[in-house]
């Protein structure tokens, strides 16, 4: 019975000192809400859609006007200028006004009508990937859709019905399916791991704030004292206010994304909980762990700066993990974004059983129960550190 | 007096710099960070793009020219055929756990329909956890299908030449040309940015964290020449030359030694290279310090500033297309030497621009110096008079 009045002591402590500090709400409330409402109106679109591509038609005939009015039906872009020469459309591509053009070169009709197969190029800016490769990705279909419309025209004078003429065009058709993601939404492809990324940033930095600042200001004696001297229980009571917040935090978030933007989410309420659970606490954990094994509040948090940032890096959601060098390969299971990353793909996306993703459960779970090492060296801390500012 | 202002000024900027070498932290984010971070971060996306996605074939068909379609597939670099199954319910489960990232499925009707003189569809079921494994699977199959379409084509166009056949179903032959990043490659593609993304957070961070120390002691007014009075402006101008300084150095490092260590693309004019620096370091410091009023203790810099680097990336336009930005966040990111910044420098370095090309960038961060100036001004003061008065509380 005392242990739990200990603990609800501290707990009472711990939300005054919370609302002293604007610093836990700025980070615990403030920062999540604004980051998941820029990330998603940024990314609103879902698919860029209209990116602006330029045209060099150096021979500028009906025929090739013909060319680019089929080229604009058939893709997404927007043909916005003409350039009368290709150094001046790098230019403009220099500038940043335009993603990718379209260079006709002279003599194009001629070689038509000669039968010659004229070569049309496009070029795309790949500085800009994502950019380009949408608009590369356009331009295969379009370049088929064209073609296949010239080639259809030719076949239907001939008199052949259109089925057997797209028949003839394309025997072999590639039918893709882009599994629960057939939109190909970047928002959800991104926000989905980018934003528990911040969040768990966040929860190391706080954890270890609240944890070091009483190493800071030597008030860890008395912190410890009010737990019987017991590192847990005094652990116990700090953080359970901060969990109780960013689990909340968190479930906000996912009621956000897949309740009002409606992202795909194929598993039920339960394992959303448990995913958001399993965040806070292993996040907590290794804030944990960090403060106890440098137990200096500047060096502490530099640690959470950088596993935080690298984490977005290393989780494989943007450049996947199978390609990267092998070291870093076993480097990122050391990354709690890493399995929440793997979790969300498995329940989340895919909507797989448990069964497929209780590894990733696992580590979390390791993480979360990393302070369990360091218990006696926290205490230790507590009890006799000098900071060292 | 303007001969007093500038050794005053100087007086500044030397003890600044014996400031900033004897505090640990600071130097944490001028020097280590910026020296090493770029490196991890280079050698995480050293292979620049994705070979040999894992994919598994379901061949229902199982007829030379379905054999022909898979082994093709198999022979581009993009994706690797790493086993055939007999039926869809396997295929799946070997995707569930993450063995494979795509099904390509060939019915079995698929050479019948073919010689036919039908239209035979391919499936190709996609993992979309990674958009790189999609872009992989869907390029391989479709220039796969394409390939084999056109000599499904001559073939049947028998009577006539292999030409004739060629021209009379694509009159026109398209050509991409990857400009700039020729590789596709991401490192090339998100390094730079990165790369200017971290000249900003550093100086963020290690002025915020300079100037929180001074605050929470009470010690900023003593950082004034003369204790007293007037200087605020000689004091923000000292300490600008400071980090300047060491920020001269640094860039070089980070802008010109890091991307040649790595092969990334460059291709800079070195003097607009040079000329662009100057107006985004002195916007960066001066904005670094205006933000330093948020700091009011030496640690808290972290919490504030860590996590708003992945909002700025994303706000400048490079991953996330600048086109697609809603108005109201590109008029935020106005607001932010990184926009200007990345984006200039992704087009002077990476696709080779000059000065006059990025004309809107380099104004932009000249506005930005000049406005942050006299706000790093107006912060420092209130910083003066804030420590003034806490020092005297605290005697």
């Amino acid at each position: 019975m005392s242990a739990l009045r200990a603990i609800w002591d501290i707990v009472v402590r711990e939300c005054r000192r919370m609302v002293a500090r604007p610093l836990y709400l700025c980070c615990m409330l403030v920062a999540p809400a604004v980051c998941c409402l820029f990330f998603t109106t940024l990314m609103g679109e879902g698919l860029p859609k209209d990116m602006p591509v330029g045209v060099v038609d150096e021979d500028n005939t009906a025929t090739t006007r013909e060319i680019l009015r089929n080229m604009d039906a058939f893709s997404q872009v927007r043909l916005t200028e003409r350039y009368a020469s290709v150094s001046e459309a790098r230019r403009a591509m220099q500038e940043g006004k335009i993603y990718a053009f379209y260079y006709i070169p002279e003599g194009t009709t001629d070689e038509v009508m000669a039968n010659r197969q004229p070569v049309v190029s496009f070029y795309t800016n790949n500085s800009l990937l994502i950019a380009g490769s949408l608009i590369y990705r356009d331009l295969r279909t379009m370049s088929v859709l064209a073609n296949a419309s010239v080639g259809l025209k030719t076949l239907q004078a001939k008199g052949v019905d259109e089925h057997r003429a797209m028949a003839f065009l394309q025997p072999v058709v590639v039918d893709t399916h882009a599994l629960s993601n057939p939109w190909l939404n970047y928002s959800v492809y991104l926000n989905n791991t980018i934003l528990p990324g911040i969040l768990m940033i966040l929860i190391f930095m706080m954890t270890v704030f609240a944890i070091g600042v009483e190493i800071k200001d030597g008030t860890g004696k008395a912190w410890l004292a009010m737990a019987d001297n017991s590192m847990w229980k005094a652990l116990v009571g700090k953080l359970l206010p901060h969990a109780a917040v960013f689990f909340l935090t968190v479930v906000a978030h996912y009621t956000y994304l897949y309740g009002v933007l409606h992202f795909p989410c194929h598993c039920g309420i339960g394992p959303l909980l448990l995913q958001a659970a399993m965040t806070v606490l292993a996040s907590q954990g290794l804030g944990v762990f960090f403060i106890a094994v440098i137990p200096t509040l500047r060096l502490a948090l530099s640690a959470c700066s950088l596993w935080g940032v690298v984490s977005f890096s290393i989780s494989g959601f943007s450049f996947p993990v199978m390609a990267m060098h092998p070291a870093l390969q076993m480097l990122s299971n050391l990354f709690p974004l890493r399995h929440y990353f793997l979790i969300y793909v498995g329940q989340t996306l895919d909507g797989n059983p448990l069964s497929y993703v209780w590894k990733s459960y696992m580590a979390l779970l390791l993480f979360a129960l990393l302070p369990w090492l360091v218990l006696g060296r926290l205490r230790k801390v507590m009890l006799n550190f000098d900071y060292i500012p | 007096m303007l001969h007093e202002a500038i050794s005053d000024t100087f007086f500044i900027w030397r003890k600044e710099a014996g400031r900033t070498v004897r505090d640990q932290g600071a130097l944490i984010f001028f020097i280590l960070v910026p020296l090493f971070y770029p490196l991890l971060y280079a050698f995480i996306y050293t292979e620049e793009t994705v070979r040999e996605v894992p994919a598994v074939v379901v061949d229902d068909a199982n007829t030379a020219m379905s054999r022909e379609f898979v082994r093709r597939v198999d022979a581009t670099p993009d994706v690797k055929v790493v086993g055939r199954t007999s039926n869809m319910e396997e295929a799946k489960e070997r995707m569930r756990r993450a063995e494979v990232y795509g099904v390509i499925r060939i019915p079995e009707d698929f050479s019948r329909t073919v010689n036919r003189g039908e239209q035979a569809h391919v499936s190709l079921y996609c993992d979309m956890s990674g958009l790189l494994y999609y872009k992989a699977l869907l390029l391989a199959c479709t220039e796969v299908s394409l390939e084999m379409n056109a000599e499904l084509q001559v073939e049947r166009l028998g009577s006539t030449t292999v030409r004739e056949g060629e021209v009379a179903t694509a009159p026109l032959r398209y050509q991409d040309v990857a400009l700039f990043n020729p590789t596709n490659g991401f490192a090339s593609f998100l390094i730079p940015a990165v790369l200017m993304l971290v000249l900003q957070q550093t100086l963020l961070l290690g002025v915020g964290m300079m100037n929180g120390t001074a605050r929470e002691r009470g010690t900023f007014h003593t950082q004034l020449i003369s204790g007293q009075g007037r200087g605020t402006v000689r004091l923000v101008l000292g300490k600008a030359l400071c980090y300047f300084m060491v920020y001269a150095l640094v860039g070089i490092w980070v802008l010109a030694v890091v991307p040649r260590l790595f092969h990334l693309v460059q291709i800079p004019q070195a003097t607009d290279l040079l000329a662009f620096m100057v107006p985004y370091l002195l916007a960066c410091i001066f904005f670094a310090m205006t933000c330093s009023i948020l700091v009011f203790q030496r640690e808290t810099c972290m919490p504030i500033f860590v996590f708003m680097s992945l909002p700025m990336l994303f706000i400048s336009g490079i991953s996330w297309p600048g086109v697609a930005v809603p108005p109201f966040w590109e008029y935020v990111s106005w607001l932010l030497p990184s926009t200007f910044g990345i984006n200039g420098f992704v087009r002077i370095n990476t696709m080779g621009a000059l000065l006059e090309d990025v004309a809107f960038e380099y104004v932009g961060l000249w506005v930005q110096a000049v406005v942050y100036f006299l706000t790093a001004c107006a912060t420092y003061y209130y910083l003066i008079n804030e420590s003034r008065k806490k020092s005297e509380t605290l005697n």
